[in-house]
């Protein structure tokens, strides 16, 4: 079934992006991530403009992240205060990102950033996930235990000035790296259309030594705040969000994360992780190619008055 | 003939020559979400009075319509350090969005290339406006011109049809063309220009016009989304965080 969809100006099969929302949404359910990075790479390789993709996805994340955050809100597990912090640095980091967004836009330029990002992205975060999920895949092979975490353990970030006391953290630590990595999640959420979760996660709980009990509905908070922005910042910049194709995502998405999230309740983490980074390279590997081979079409045309091409 | 004159057409020339009456099946498409496009006919008459003179050649008529103008920036891809990077761009001024000719014959046969030239008639024709540049002459700007013209041929809004005006019935004054409106159409007003000549002399000229409209929902959405775009976007968070917590009331394990 096509349907019209209105910012886009374009038509698309309904279910193929129902089916898109689905299946993003039930890896998302499945690796415990929010699947922005590969909703949006999904978006524009089936042919929608990056600007849409990016913005729209923002709107998508919002909708699959709070239901979860909403959850984690009943059961109290959420440092409000930590939270706080990040969404204040994560609303300007933001900003940044639709203004910079825009910048590059009319630049022209903005395909070929959002490209390298992913490709620099993606590459980065899927070896590690992959040598770490191989090295612990190996270790439980032999039998030898997964060596322990030094989680109590302080490190440079925690000898930084302008400490902070985060209750229930129970953390004194500098503001500094909180202040830095809710700006930056902020920032590349709204310049690539992820939501961060999988770079948050890991950095509070290895840098700032977040508890593990509050640190997914903290990073959840966050990121439906800073996706609230984004997309109110896109809509009212670059009038880019597509509320028909937002609305058929996130749909699939809620409904793909239910069946996700049973089914990874059966996989073990390690095999869980390791098809999860196999998954983010190829992404990355595809945006690489993007770059790398001749087009077959070198012109390109943006209308700068009188509507849709 | 004169009945289908009627409703939509208009009636000019001078005395002594022939002149054009045309009229359109319709002056205005409302595009919805399901339109897939739609053809516009275009019927006209070649009248003669008594002082028009007998021709020995016969008549061709060329038909152009034409889309609003946009201004358009036109970006080429060079590979700079193994990447493929928008480098060179140029700005088209006022570029017909949308471009049909419909003619009754090739345009080498219909009239010369200076008359084409000067009533935009082909592709060729089209007096691109480049930013900057003085035109034609430019080789920057020939390339972008025939890259642009390729865009939009690939695009379907342009195109050049050499049998697409037909004589109705054996007939050498009355004639039609059917003219496919895609279905990525901009909206706005378009214009029917239609040509005739005899012998390559241009003997008469008559313009319509054929209005495009956007209706239904997603013409809503867009209006909304440009005229209000703050509440449209705080609408797309409401419904997102709507989305949310009804996934969550529905889908509640605890």
């Amino acid at each position: 079934m096509l349907i019209y969809l209105p910012i886009a100006g374009l038509s698309v099969n309904m279910f193929i992006i129902f089916g898109m929302g689905g299946a993003v949404g039930f890896l998302s359910g499945l690796f415990g991530v929010g699947g922005g990075f590969l909703l949006t790479p999904l978006l524009i390789f089936s042919g929608i403009p990056p600007v849409v993709s990016i913005a729209t996805v923002a709107s998508q994340i919002v909708a699959s992240s709070s239901s979860a955050a909403l959850s984690y809100w009943r059961r109290r597990m959420i440092d409000m205060k930590l939270a706080l912090v990040l969404m204040l640095s994560g609303a300007v980091g933001t900003l940044l990102g639709v203004v910079v967004f825009n910048a590059l836009r009319q630049l022209g330029q903005l395909d070929l950033i959002i490209s390298i990002c992913y490709v620099t992205f993606l590459g980065l975060i899927g070896t590690l996930m992959l040598r770490e999920s191989v090295r612990s895949m190996i270790n439980s092979r032999k039998g030898r235990p997964a060596p322990l975490r030094r989680a109590a353990q302080h490190n440079w970030v925690h000898r930084l000035p302008f400490k902070m006391r985060f209750k229930r953290s129970k953390l004194y630590v500098s503001a500094i790296p909180v202040v830095a990595l809710g700006f930056g999640i902020g920032f590349l959420g709204a310049l690539l259309g992820i939501g961060g979760g999988f770079i948050l996660v890991p950095a509070l709980i290895y840098l700032l030594r977040v508890p593990t009990n509050v640190v997914i509905g903290t990073s959840l908070i966050q990121i439906v705040a800073t996706m609230s922005i984004a997309t109110m910042l896109h809509a009212y910049s670059s009038q880019t969000v597509d509320i028909v194709l937002a609305l058929i995502l996130m749909v699939g998405g809620v409904i793909g994360a239910q069946f996700g999230v049973r089914v990874g309740q059966n996989i073990r983490g390690d095999q869980l992780r390791a098809l999860l980074a196999l998954l983010v390279l190829a992404v990355g590997i595809r945006f690489l190619i993007g770059l790398v081979t001749p087009p077959d079409e070198r012109y390109s045309l943006t209308i700068l008055t009188g509507g849709a091409l | 003939m004169a009945i289908l004159a009627g409703v939509f057409g208009l009636v000019a020339g001078s005395a002594a020559a022939e002149t054009l009456t045309i009229a359109l099946s319709t002056a205005e498409i409302k595009v919805n979400s399901t339109f897939s496009g739609e053809t516009v006919t275009l019927f006209g008459v070649i009248e003669r009075d008594a002082a028009t003179v007998s021709r020995n050649t016969d008549y061709e008529i060329a038909v152009v319509l034409r889309g609003p103008p946009q201004d358009v920036i036109e970006r080429r891809k060079d590979r700079i350090a193994m990447v493929w990077v928008n480098s060179a761009s140029e700005t088209i001024v006022a570029a017909p969005s949308f471009y049909a000719l419909d003619t009754s014959g090739e345009l080498a046969e219909i009239s010369t290339p200076p008359i084409l030239a000067r009533n935009e008639i082909g592709f060729d024709s089209i007096d691109f406006q480049y930013k900057g540049r003085d035109g034609a002459d430019d080789p920057v700007a020939t390339e972008f011109r025939d890259a642009f013209v390729r865009l939009k041929k690939n695009a379907g809004l342009y195109s050049e049809q050499p049998a697409g005006v037909s004589f109705i019935g054996g007939t050498d004054d009355v004639f039609q063309a059917a003219m496919w409106i895609p279905a990525n159409a901009p909206d706005g007003e378009y214009t029917v220009e239609v040509f005739l000549f005899s012998g390559n002399a241009l003997l008469a000229r008559e313009e319509g016009r054929l209005h495009i409209t956007k209706v239904g929902f997603e013409q809503l959405m867009y209006s909304s989304a440009h005229n209000h775009a703050l509440l449209y976007g705080l609408a797309c968070v409401l419904l997102a965080l709507f989305t949310g917590w009804l996934a969550g009331v529905i889908f509640r394990r605890d």
